[in-house]
Order: structure tokens, then C-alpha cells, then sequence
């Protein structure tokens, strides 16, 4: 069992516990609809849900088809970046924890995995300005912001300063 | 990829007659079928029988269409509206109505026959709405063209009735070889005539309706039919909808759609923070929608 406790998390008093142990349904991609359905049960997705490929390519984007309760929706699919994968977590109930203060403890099994997600706009063509793929530009500055500096980068730098003086 | 109108087509003046087959029901594609043909033939073809098709057996329509045809003297038109196209237009952001879905295959039809080099120059029309206000939205369109828009069209010009033949058949053969886009099992395709009065039609509905996905694509998810199948069903909330509230109540529909504010987090929070989150973040996770956070 791995358990994941991001620093943020932990300096606001939060502590959740994320289980990847168990060998998850490989989904192979998730799709991200443009609509909250209020219902947190299985569906036969595969069997009402066919997404078809248009054709159409919009600045590099394959853009998709599909519908969903008289809707069209038309999509893209990203892939999951080199070194993350996606998981379906399951909230464990039940279990309590004092560190909380309002004395719930958050534990989480992964049910599914994808590699990659199709999001789904209506009545808008996907294109690379949509939120979700910049979401990923986060991905980009995390690792630059958390990636340690080495020492080459930092005789760089200040070779750099002792230029500009 | 127009085909070519046939010889005499292009030679003579021709009459045509539009018609549609399937606007009322509750599943199925929408049909519109148009016949023309020169207007000398015009005489000859009221002695076909054309009469209005639904007052015709579904086999002497299936005849009727056969015999047209092989009929040199004839050329015909269909534009096959589907079900799921007619849904996605009604249920779009901004909705496009019945009346203008109808009104553009029609002249969609107009269009396609002039593209292929038919003389028209008469064009006879059943009414989609108030039949003077479409009369002037065609002749403006097509200028040259004589419009006769009437009420029943399909009983009184025979090149109407020929029209209404070519649709009805269309639909009823779209129907009857109509392959489902979804895989669930024990689905069939008794739907009876589409009209809610039908008992057929009701258990069809009752048959495939799905408490998710609502029906399979077949159906015309923006009738008002399926409105009470909808009561039982899980509640389905659109992004675009709650953006559409939000202007209309705050003028302005920049406000972030907040999955928690949908309940999707299942981690109630307090009013207060509801209403700061987001705000005081850079502008580089507002844009991208990207919230921190820190109960779930």
C-alpha cells in the first residue's frame, strides 16, 4: 500500500490516504462529459456511448463525435503525459481520524486506470485553447518549479549575473 | 457530387413539388422529398394516382415509388434528416427550431436541383408555419422562382402528392432497415407510428429507455413525448446550461462552473468559501480552471 500525502494537504491538517495496490480495470481511456450526471453507479458506457472520429483535424486537434442524451458533443483525446497515469479512486467511508478537524479521514482505493482522457465540449469545436489541455501546462511548470537545481544550472546563473554587472 | 438532370430538364420549364414525411413522430429520421418534372407532363401526371400518401396503403406507396422511378419523365429528391441531427440542433446552445430545420431542407432541395441544371420554374410547397411568411422567405432566396405555398399541398397539386411519396417511402424504408448505434441488447424496432397516442409507440419507449443514457439515438430526445420518461431518469446537468443561468443572472457568464457548486466533490463546503475560492489565485490557474483542493 502506498500512501500519498501531499505537503499542501498535510500544512492545512489534511491527511488522505490513496490505496493503487489493487490491480484495477485498465480503462484505456476516461471520458470527461460536459454535463454532471447525478448518479455514482456503473453505466454501460461502451454499449450507448460511440464515439466516432469526424475526420476533421483543427490546428492538430482530431476532433470527435459523439452524443449523449440528444446532445452532440464533440471531443478530443489527450494522452496522459510521459510518467502519469490516470486512476479511478473509490472513497473508502467509515474510517475516522483525529488528525482531521472536522474528524473525517479520507481514504481512497483506485478502482480504474486510463492513459489517456477524452474531454467533451457542446456545441464548441475542441481546440488547444480549451481548459483541459492547458490544465496539462501545470504539469510543465510543476516540474520546473519542484525539479532540484543542479549544480551546473547554478554556476550558470551566476555566470549569467556576473555578465550583466 | 450533383448528378446531372436529366435532358429534358434542362430544356423545358419544370414543376416541382416538395413534401415531408415524418415531422410530428417521436423517432426516426425526418424525410423531405421533392418530384419534378416538366410542365407539359403536368396533365399526364395527374393521371398517375399520386394521391396524398397517407391516404394511400403502405403498399401501393411502395408501388407508387417504384413506378416513378422507372418513369423517365420524373426526377425526385430526398434529404434524410436523422434523429440524432434533429436533437443535437434542437438542444443546442442556440436552438435551432422545427420550422427552420424543415424550411432549410426544403430549400436545400431547391438548391440542389438547381445545382444539377433543372429549369425550374414553379415550386409547389405544404406549409411549415404561416404560408405567406415562407412564401417570401423562398422567393427571396430563390428569385425567379414561382412558390406556391399551401396548406395541404400534398392533396391538391399532384406534383405534391408524387413528393409526399418519395418521403413517406423513404422513411418507411429507413425505418424498417434502421441499424442502431448502441449495442444494447434486446432492443427491436416495433415503434409503431411515433405518435404518443400509439400504444405501440408508448411501449417502444417504455422498451428502451435507459435511466442514464436516456433512449438510443434512434429517438428525437427533444420531443416533449419523452419528457415524463425523463421524470425517473438520473439527473443530467449541462455545463452550457448552468453558464447560460449564470448570464442571465449576473451578466456575465465568465463565472466558473465549480464541480463542488454541482456537487460533484460530494464535500459540502461553507457558503463562504464557496464564493472566495478562486479568487486571489493567478491568473495562470483561473484560466486554466485549476483549483486547489484541500477537502475531499
Amino acid at each position: 500500500m502506498e500512501h500519498a500525502t501531499p505537503p499542501a494537504a498535510a500544512a492545512a491538517g489534511v491527511t488522505a490516504t490513496v490505496d493503487l495496490s489493487p490491480a484495477a480495470a485498465n480503462l484505456g481511456g476516461a471520458q470527461l462529459l460536459p454535463c454532471v450526471i447525478r448518479q455514482n453507479a456503473a453505466a454501460p458506457v461502451s454499449d450507448y456511448f460511440k464515439p466516432r472520429s469526424t475526420g476533421v483535424e483543427v490546428e492538430g486537434v482530431k476532433v470527435e463525435e459523439a452524443f449523449f442524451r440528444g446532445r452532440k458533443l464533440q471531443g478530443a483525446t489527450l494522452a496522459l503525459p510521459d510518467g502519469y497515469r490516470g486512476y479511478v479512486l473509490e472513497k473508502k467511508s467509515g474510517e475516522k481520524d483525529t488528525q482531521n478537524s472536522d474528524g473525517e479521514f479520507s481514504s481512497f482505493v483506485s478502482r480504474a486506470e486510463f492513459q489517456s482522457i477524452t474531454y467533451w465540449n457542446h456545441d464548441v469545436t475542441p481546440s488547444a485553447e480549451d481548459s483541459i489541455p492547458r490544465c496539462f501546462h501545470w504539469l510543465t511548470v510543476a516540474n520546473a518549479m519542484h525539479k532540484p537545481v543542479t549544480a551546473e544550472e547554478l554556476s550558470n546563473i551566476s555566470a549569467l549575473q556576473n555578465q550583466d554587472n | 457530387m450533383a448528378a446531372a438532370a436529366p435532358e429534358w430538364a434542362t430544356k423545358e420549364p419544370c414543376l416541382m413539388g416538395i413534401d415531408e414525411a415524418g415531422r410530428g413522430p417521436v423517432l426516426g429520421p425526418m424525410v423531405y422529398g421533392c418530384m419534378y418534372c416538366a410542365r407539359s407532363y403536368n396533365n399526364t401526371l395527374a393521371t398517375l394516382k399520386f394521391a396524398d400518401s397517407k391516404t394511400l396503403k403502405e403498399e401501393q406507396r411502395e408501388e407508387l415509388f417504384e413506378s416513378l422511378k422507372v418513369n423517365s419523365c420524373i426526377g425526385w429528391e430526398v434529404d434524410v434528416i436523422c434523429p440524432k441531427d434533429l436533437s443535437a440542433k434542437m438542444l443546442k446552445k442556440s436552438k435551432v427550431n422545427l420550422n427552420e430545420i424543415s424550411h432549410n431542407s426544403a430549400m436545400g432541395l431547391v438548391r440542389k436541383v438547381l445545382d444539377m441544371g433543372v429549369l425550374l420554374a414553379e415550386v409547389y410547397i405544404d406549409t411549415v408555419g404561416d404560408p405567406e411568411k415562407y412564401r417570401i422567405k423562398l422567393a427571396e432566396k430563390f428569385p425567379g422562382i414561382k412558390f406556391v405555398v399551401a396548406k395541404k399541398a400534398d392533396s391538391l397539386y399532384p406534383v405534391v402528392s408524387g413528393a409526399s411519396i418519395v418521403a413517406k417511402v423513404t422513411r418507411d424504408r429507413a425505418l424498417r432497415n434502421w441499424v442502431f448505434d448502441e449495442t444494447a441488447l434486446n432492443m427491436h424496432m416495433k415503434t409503431g407510428s411515433g405518435y404518443p397516442g400509439d400504444p405501440d409507440t408508448k411501449q417502444w419507449l417504455e422498451d428502451h429507455k435507459h435511466p442514464v443514457f436516456g433512449f438510443p439515438t434512434l429517438v428525437r430526445f427533444s420531443w416533449g413525448t419523452c419528457t415524463p420518461f425523463f421524470k425517473d431518469a438520473v439527473e443530467v446537468t449541462w455545463e452550457t446550461d448552468e453558464l447560460d443561468e449564470d448570464a442571465t443572472n449576473s451578466g456575465t457568464a465568465k463565472r466558473q462552473v465549480k464541480l463542488s457548486s454541482l456537487g460533484f466533490t460530494g464535500f459540502k463546503r461553507k457558503t463562504e468559501e464557496i464564493e472566495s475560492s478562486g479568487k486571489g489565485r493567478c491568473k495562470f490557474f483561473q484560466a486554466r480552471k485549476l483549483e486547489l483542493v484541500r477537502k475531499f
